[in-house]
């Protein structure tokens, strides 16, 4: 009897041990590791060479023309880069054979309307396994409608918008990575409440929904981490505007130590530019101001004082950080042409430094689920912790498919270890992922 | 002066150079319709354009001043040539307003993918020059050197124009078609090249404005957007055709924008609009046109 149960527990604990290496590696998270990555010096954003057969398809939903095409542009080299280096390492283990990425562009064209085509072309046309993108809330909600109805998972990699995954417009297949409004706001309140040098505060912010709801976000984090500063006038302008000159004079009079700003591109260049202009040397605290193009034309003393929070930082000294980046400058450098030769793509930081980390952890995730069945992927993406390219950790929360991560805040200075041409951050502030949590959205409450 | 007065007076002279960029915008925008009767819809895709060519002026000499001489003429230039080759051959066809509003519409299009092509989607920075950079004080106001500058420029513009269009034989020839070119035409003026002339003048204003406004601004593929309907607002509001309306109504806009922000931010971005409705509700040819009977 006794040898028959010796026996029955060998072999239970046999399969337990074949079980945890057959499973083990979908159940633990993935990591990026600087030493897999292949050897890059043949990678050419201009022409990117597309694998043929039968391919893992990545549609990349952005805008591609009209007076937006830089935005496609620049998401365009951070797939194509990721997509590059994983099919030179042999692709990714799908339905048990390795496969290449081909990466598939989607013209959004920044309308609604179009966007829904585009989204349905790759789905229907193009067969493509995970929709990627997009700019602006209003799009990335048309792109989760068509992955909800078609079934077809979305990596929603660059919408802020906190209510994209609230109990209303949540859909199991949509992942957001792009860190929420709410974390912005709670970030920068953070930071300033940890720093106690600013009391102060004025908003400038687009006159559209993400605007309005960045600033709430800003006031609603200092009233919980602090609660002694003081928001001292706030102005919203029309997109596009012409002459900041209106709104920056009021925020001089105002006292304002600091302007917190949510604008983007153009918008938020030409409001720096134009204060410096008028003598306005006020900082701006903000998320999107950190264009080297558009500073470098401001120059170091003008951009000096700037305060970037962002949730992917260029690092000095961050190891591994560097150590990527420093490939990708060397390419830089001495590889790309226009338009991937400006300042713009110097560096992998902020904007583009998230989107190929976190597209690296999206290719990871189907990986590890070894298939593009949506529900295999769910169920291994969902509560994913990720080590990304710095180190840092990320993990895609359960209940509502959104991101939480640490975030960073730095204050512009010159000289920088990065830029000639302008000031950038020195020293990185990390604010704790409990610090700078996204809302509670769908199944979380 | 006290920091409220300063803040007020800083305002109204942010009104003043705004619309008077508005007006070199508009002025050629108005002076094309009132007397070819053209509503050119190409007309902000001009001060884009010019925009780039002072961009890629100062990236091949290094100079500002070059570029507000070069730009405006190479716009101008391109303004002549539509003219000659592309609009007058659609007029001959009898389409009327559709043909040249189609054609304009095309020509907008055409700039828009052309500036793409040419110089890539991304932004594009022109710097002051050194000699415009910094702040003055007048009254214990500092004010920036650029702006006031931008102001001057207008005013040397406007007077030119004016000197132009009163004090010489093309003004008066000018004047007169703008109220009956079939009558000028009749005294064997020879018209066509008279309105290539205005065209040509009419798009190397708006020359002008795209590179005064280039060092304020960031000169990129939407750059057209965003100054072509407050032109087009200042035209209708001023009266089709009128340059005293279009330096009235520049002017006004102008500080109808800045006090806006600053006592009613909320509603300022439809104060212009607002504006326009309630002046064409009661003078529908705009403040200074006229009623074409």
């Amino acid at each position: 009897m006794r040898k028959v149960l010796k026996s029955v527990s060998f072999f239970i604990f046999l399969c337990l041990t074949a079980s945890l290496f057959l499973i083990g590696p979908a159940l633990a998270g993935g990591e990026f590791k600087l030493e897999d990555m292949s050897d890059m010096s043949d990678f050419d954003p201009n022409n990117f060479q597309n694998p043929t057969g039968d391919t893992f398809k990545i549609g990349v939903l952005q805008i591609f023309s009209g007076p937006g095409a830089g935005n496609g542009e620049l998401f365009w080299i951070t797939t194509c880069w990721v997509a590059h280096d994983i099919n030179k390492r042999g692709g990714i283990m799908i339905d048990g054979k390795k496969k290449l990425i081909e990466v598939i562009k989607g013209d959004t064209m920044g309308k609604p309307a179009t966007t829904k085509k585009a989204a349905e072309k790759l789905v229907l046309e193009d067969k493509v396994d995970v929709l990627w993108g997009t700019s602006g809330s209003h799009l990335a909600l048309v792109i989760q409608g068509v992955a909800d109805r078609y079934k077809k998972i979305f990596h929603q990699s660059l919408s802020m918008s906190d209510s994209l995954m609230d109990e209303k417009n949540f859909n199991k297949y949509t992942f957001q990575t792009m860190w929420s409004t709410n974390q912005v706001g709670e970030t920068t309140a953070y930071f300033y409440s940890q720093r106690k040098k600013e009391k102060k505060f004025y908003i400038i912010c687009q006159d559209y929904l993400f605007g309005h709801s960045l600033a709430e976000s800003f006031k609603k984090g200092l009233t919980k981490y602090y609660p002694e500063a003081e928001v001292v006038g706030e102005d919203y302008h029309p997109l596009f505007a012409k002459d900041f000159a209106p709104y920056l004079t009021k925020a001089k009079a105002s006292g304002a130590e600091v302007i917190f700003t949510g604008d983007w591109l153009p918008d938020g260049g030409n409001l720096v530019k134009q204060a410096r202009q008028l003598g306005v040397n006020v900082p701006f605290a903000n998320i999107f101001i950190d264009e080297p193009n558009a500073l470098s034309a401001i120059g170091p003393e003008g951009t000096k004082g700037l305060v970037n929070l962002n949730q992917y930082m260029g690092d000095a000294n961050n190891e591994k950080g560097m150590a990527f980046g420093n490939k990708w400058k060397e390419l830089w450098e001495t590889k790309w042409e226009a338009p991937y030769n400006t300042l713009l793509y110097k560096w992998p930081g902020g904007t583009i430094g998230y989107a190929v980390e976190t597209t690296y952890w999206m290719l990871d995730v189907f990986n590890r689920a070894g298939s593009s069945d949506p529900e295999k992927v769910i169920k291994v993406w969902e509560g994913d912790v990720y080590k990304g390219i710095g180190g840092n950790r990320l993990e895609m929360r359960a209940c509502d498919h959104v991101v939480i991560r640490d975030t960073y805040a730095t204050e512009y200075v010159y000289p920088n270890p990065w830029f000639t041409e302008l000031s950038s951050g020195t020293e990185v502030f990390t604010i704790p992922a409990e610090k700078s949590m996204p809302v509670d959205g769908a199944r979380c409450k | 002066m006290s920091p409220v007065t300063a803040m007020y007076v800083a305002q109204a002279i942010h009104g003043l150079t705004y619309g008077m960029l508005l007006f070199l915008v508009a002025s050629g925008l108005t002076l094309i319709f009132g007397m070819m009767g053209i509503l050119n819809l190409a007309h902000a895709s001009f001060f884009m354009l010019s925009a780039y060519f002072c961009y890629q002026v100062v990236a091949w000499t290094d100079s500002f001043w070059i570029a507000l001489i070069l730009a405006p003429i190479g716009t101008g230039l391109v303004g002549i040539i539509v003219e000659r080759f592309l609009l007058r051959k659609v007029q001959k066809l009898g389409l009327g307003h559709i043909g040249d509003l189609l054609l304009t519409l095309g020509i907008a299009l055409v700039i828009s993918e052309a500036v793409k092509t040419i110089w890539g989607t991304e932004s594009h920075q022109v710097l002051i020059p050194p000699s415009l950079q910094g702040l003055v004080t007048v009254a214990g106001l500092e004010y920036p050197i650029y702006r006031l500058f931008i102001i001057g420029l207008s005013l040397v513009i406007l007077g030119a124009l004016a000197f132009i269009l009163f004090k010489t034989r093309l003004g008066m020839i000018i004047r007169a078609a703008v109220s009956d070119r079939d009558m000028v035409s009749a005294l064997g003026i020879n018209m066509p090249r008279v309105f290539m002339f205005v065209f040509g003048v009419g798009t190397l204003m708006a020359g002008v404005a795209g590179v005064a406004a280039a060092p304020m601004l960031t000169v990129f593929p939407g750059l057209a957007d965003q100054i072509g309907l407050d032109a087009f607002v200042v035209v209708v509001v001023g009266g089709f055709g009128s340059l005293l309306g279009a330096v009235v109504v520049s002017l006004f806009l102008g500080e109808l924008n800045s006090f806006g922000i600053q006592f009613i931010p909320r509603l300022a971005p439809v104060l212009v609009f607002l504006f326009m409705a309630l002046v064409l509700s009661f003078k529908p040819m705009g403040f200074f046109g006229e009623r074409d009977e």
